[in-house]
């Protein structure tokens, strides 16, 4: 469970980012937010790792480790507070956060399995990640991560040498490979194709439906937001403006989340199958 | 718990060896440490030791001596550093134009005259300023005019490298055009190639006067006129708060030169 | 240069109604070039007052001459008797140059993270990096000759003289490189609960090590340079005999001294620029892999100084 209550975030220029935020997400739940650059949705996300501490109200985030990749078995929940997190323990919530970034983030000069193994630092023994002498089991998690996004042939191959697409599934390893009870994602895939960014979302929602992780995505498109979200949270200057099912949210939410009329600009499109070689790897329907 | 197992369609693959590249690089670090430090005598004990003991270097430089500046020789000296350094890079520079052209496949009429080239302008390089400055007081006795030589070869190939690399990356399309127009080589090479190589080669020249600034320095070293003439004659004499003053002095000098050359280079990119 | 030069006419519209237009059009008035003007005086200006140096003009006629006979002397009949001795200078000229660029990578790399604007304050980074650039100006030769009192005569001197000569440019380079780090990756090893160290083995090292590893090769080729001549003054290496045999005269075993230094570093720079190339270029041999623009085997040097200092030459390959 995630609880912002009376959350805000103050940038150093005076910005408010965030403004007395109450929202709750339960575990499990596949959430998007939605809203204009600048509405404070990176914000958002970031505040629950600790990336961007808040500077009013409190935030608490409970962990239940739960099914996994590498099997892991169900252990006791634990709670974060969040504000005034660090060190080691704000370390511990960060290995149970997995974060997917828009630019991927990847370390392009080394190998898609040492950028998935970067997911284990937390769990490995500091000495033996510095010499790179990762246990076997960790390797098999990395590789069973890789497998799952369907790119595990690359996982000797330099980062540089992927296309936009294979990096964020490498990304999208990388945070599964943390076992992780949440899952942030922003903007994972706004310098993608559409055909690519209906893959990647695809494999968003197996992952969450399958380990039951709690996954909050940021997404600028609304088509993408509908068809994947189990709820949609909207924003606006830092305040939450809607708050409902994925079904819910029809034209007039948005109009009144974006304070206009949509455009073209807001809709990503149906994917074009067949079309590019991205989307010839989409992943299996539903394996649950 | 075991999660669902994914459709494996793809096998994994199997780990590649070890970098034979990376393994070679280790042991060609080692093995060049380990024969460098038994050749050489190297030893960190003697570096230590050596430094904790009294000696008239670091002494001299305590009871640094900037008064040098004052005596006529010292004086004469430095504006002869300097001229050095400035008929060097003018005449030098001058002669790395064409020899950097000829080096390139666009400059170049024929592959022979590059191949010669290129082999002339290696062996330049691969000389070092003083060495030069060495070859030419044997030919021409002691003085300055040893000294401007070895620049005018050092500033060739210093510019002369850095002007070719430029023009191997040229825009081709112009020339491609002036071939068209039947133009004459040296006439291609003049109005399709110079123009675009001109401001990087301008700023070389620049570039290429402080390093002859500081090179000169050292040229007096072995009888080549300019300041390091002083240098020697004080460090002969044992007399190290003046060796220290003219090093400083030098210094101090050549990062004023150096300011005014980079505003320069600016003016022009 | 000529900026000023004015549009044609445009051709395609109708030519009477603009009659009087392409009348005060056509035919700019060739812009005056004064900034050609002013530099040609200045040059040879400046030209003039270098040679009137106090310069023995006569000496230059002779040198033609002594330089065919020096040539015929030297490669006459040399003396291959020196050779071995010549190798086996050479190879301490070498060895110096390599334990000089270990020195100097050693101290320059913990260096520059104090230089580094964006990881310490400002005044330290600025500190820091005056002390580089004084290190970078001294000329190698001249730190020999105030280092030979101290750790006297001989390979000591001209290792410690290579060494900490080399901690400015290598030290440079590095800062350079740790402020232009990709930080989209140490941000991934925060957001996965990595500590510092992992943080910097995992996110930072990757980054730098090719870069690092080859710009240190480059440095070892311009040592070597440097390396034979230190002798000169006494600090070990080839370049003792070599002065010895030019100032006494003894041609036949100096043109073979000349050759040997011209081909161990033809041959040195060969190899290790063919390293260098690998390092950079990675196994599977991509060419720009820091997305720079700039080929990645482009000389390091030359790419500092492209990069980060606005003049030296961008233009030309901009
Ligand atoms: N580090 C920062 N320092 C100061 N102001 C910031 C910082 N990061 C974000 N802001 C400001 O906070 C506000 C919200 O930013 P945020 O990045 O959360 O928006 P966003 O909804 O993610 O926008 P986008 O869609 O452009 O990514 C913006 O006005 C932004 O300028
Ligand atoms: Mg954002």
């Amino acid at each position: 469970m995630i609880q912002f209550s009376d959350a805000s975030v103050t940038y150093a220029g005076g910005v408010h980012a965030m403004q007395h935020l109450d929202l709750t997400i339960e575990q499990g739940e596949f959430v998007v937010i939605v809203g204009l650059s600048g509405a404070g949705k990176s914000t958002l996300v970031r505040a629950v790792n600790g990336l961007v501490p808040l500077t009013g109200g409190s935030l608490q985030v409970d962990v239940r480790p739960g099914r996994s990749l590498g099997g892991r078995s169900e252990g006791e929940p634990t709670s974060y507070d969040v504000v005034g997190l660090t060190g080691r323990r704000l370390r511990d919530l960060r290995a149970e956060v997995g974060m997917i970034f828009q630019g991927f983030n990847l370390v392009k000069r080394t190998t898609v399995l040492n950028n998935v193994l970067m997911g284990r630092l937390h769990r490995v023994p500091t000495w033996r990640t510095l010499l790179g002498m990762y246990p076997a089991d960790d390797v098999e998690l990395a590789m069973r991560a890789l497998e799952r996004v369907e790119i595990v042939d690359k996982a000797y191959v330099r980062a540089s040498n992927l296309s936009g697409g294979q990096q964020q599934r490498v990304g999208i390893a990388r945070a599964l490979a943390q076992e992780p009870s949440i899952i942030l994602a922003d903007e994972p895939v706004a310098s993608l194709d559409p055909p690519t960014s209906h893959a990647v979302m695809r494999y968003l929602q197996q992952i969450n439906r399958e380990f039951g992780i709690t996954t909050i995505v940021n997404l600028h498109f609304l088509d993408l937001a509908t068809r994947y979200a189990d709820r949609i949270v909207g924003l606006r200057n830092g305040e939450l403006v809607f708050d409902g099912p994925g079904s819910a949210a029809d034209e007039h939410v948005f109009r009144d989340i974006y304070g206009r009329s949509l455009t073209a600009d807001d809709v990503m499109g149906e994917e074009e199958r067949g079309g590019d070689a991205e989307a010839v790897v989409t992943p299996p329907t539903s394996p649950a | 718990m075991s999660a669902t197992a994914p459709s494996r369609r793809v096998a994994r693959p199997d780990e590649p060896p070890p970098s034979r590249f990376g393994v070679a690089m280790g042991v060609l670090f080692v093995v060049m440490t380990a024969l460098s430090v038994v050749s050489t005598g190297f030893s960190l004990d003697g570096i230590i030791e050596d430094l904790g003991r009294r000696n008239d270097s670091i002494s001299g430089l305590l009871n640094i001596d900037l008064s040098v500046i004052t005596s006529t020789r010292t004086l004469t000296a430095f504006v002869e550093t300097l001229q050095m350094a400035v008929v060097g890079t003018i005449i030098g520079g001058a002669a790395a134009l064409p020899l950097a052209l000829a080096s390139t496949e666009v400059g170049a009429r024929t592959t022979t005259v590059r191949w010669l080239v290129r082999a002339f302008n290696n062996v330049v390089r691969a000389i070092p300023d003083i060495l030069w400055a060495l070859l030419f007081v044997a030919m021409v006795g002691i003085g300055v005019l040893p000294g401007l030589l070895a620049l005018v070869f050092f500033s060739i190939a210093v510019t002369t490298k850095l002007t070719s690399d430029v023009l191997d990356g040229i825009d081709l399309g112009p020339v491609e055009a002036a071939d068209a127009t039947g133009a004459a080589h040296v006439a291609k090479l003049r109005t399709a190639v110079v123009p675009q190589i001109l401001p990087a080669y301008s700023s070389f020249l620049l570039y290429n006067f402080e390093l002859n600034l500081r090179a000169s320095a050292v040229l007096g070293l072995v009888g080549a006129g300019g300041i390091g003439t002083r240098i020697e004659f004080y460090r002969s004499a044992g007399r190290w708060p003046e060796v220290w003053g003219i090093i400083v002095l030098f210094f101090a000098i050549t990062f004023v030169v150096e300011r005014l050359s980079i505003m320069f280079r600016r003016r022009l990119v | 240069m000529s900026s000023t030069r004015q549009q044609p006419p445009d051709q395609s519209t109708d030519r009477t109604s603009d009659a009087e237009r392409v009348d005060e059009l056509l035919r700019p008035e060739k812009p005056t070039e004064v900034f050609r003007w002013v530099v040609t005086v200045v040059v040879l200006v400046l030209l003039a007052w270098g040679l009137s140096a106090d310069i023995k003009w006569s000496r230059l006629l002779e040198a033609p001459g002594e330089f065919a006979t020096i040539v015929r002397l030297m490669f006459r009949d040399p003396d291959w008797s020196a050779l071995p001795g010549l190798l086996s200078a050479m190879w301490e000229s070498i060895a110096m140059a390599w334990l000089g660029t270990v020195i100097a990578t050693i101290f320059a790399i913990p260096l520059a993270f104090l230089a580094a604007e964006n990881l310490v304050p400002g005044w330290v980074a600025f500190l820091t990096r005056q002390v580089f650039n004084v290190l970078r100006a001294v000329p190698e030769i001249i730190l020999a000759v105030v280092f030979i009192p101290i750790f006297g005569l001989g390979p000591q001197a001209g290792i410690m003289a290579l060494g900490v000569g080399s901690i400015g440019t290598l030290g440079k380079l590095c800062y350079e490189i740790i402020e232009g780090l990709d930080d989209g990756p140490i941000e991934a090893a925060d957001a996965t609960g990595a500590t510092g160290v992992q943080r910097l083995r995992w996110a930072v090292v990757p980054q730098v090590l090719p870069e690092l590893a080859s710009f240190a090769m480059y440095r070892f080729e311009v040592n070597i340079r440097a390396s034979a001549v230190l002798g000169v003054v006494g600090a070990g290496g080839i370049g003792g005999l070599l002065a010895q045999y030019i100032q006494f005269k003894v041609w036949e075993r100096a043109g073979l001294a000349l050759v040997v230094v011209v081909l161990a570093t033809i041959l040195v720079d060969a190899i290790s620029g063919r390293i260098r190339r690998r390092i950079i270029a990675g196994p599977d041999g991509t060419g720009d892999v820091d997305g720079d623009g700039l080929p990645d085997d482009l000389d390091p040097d030359e790419r500092a100084r492209l990069t980060t200092d606005p003049v030296g030459g961008g233009a030309g390959l901009s």
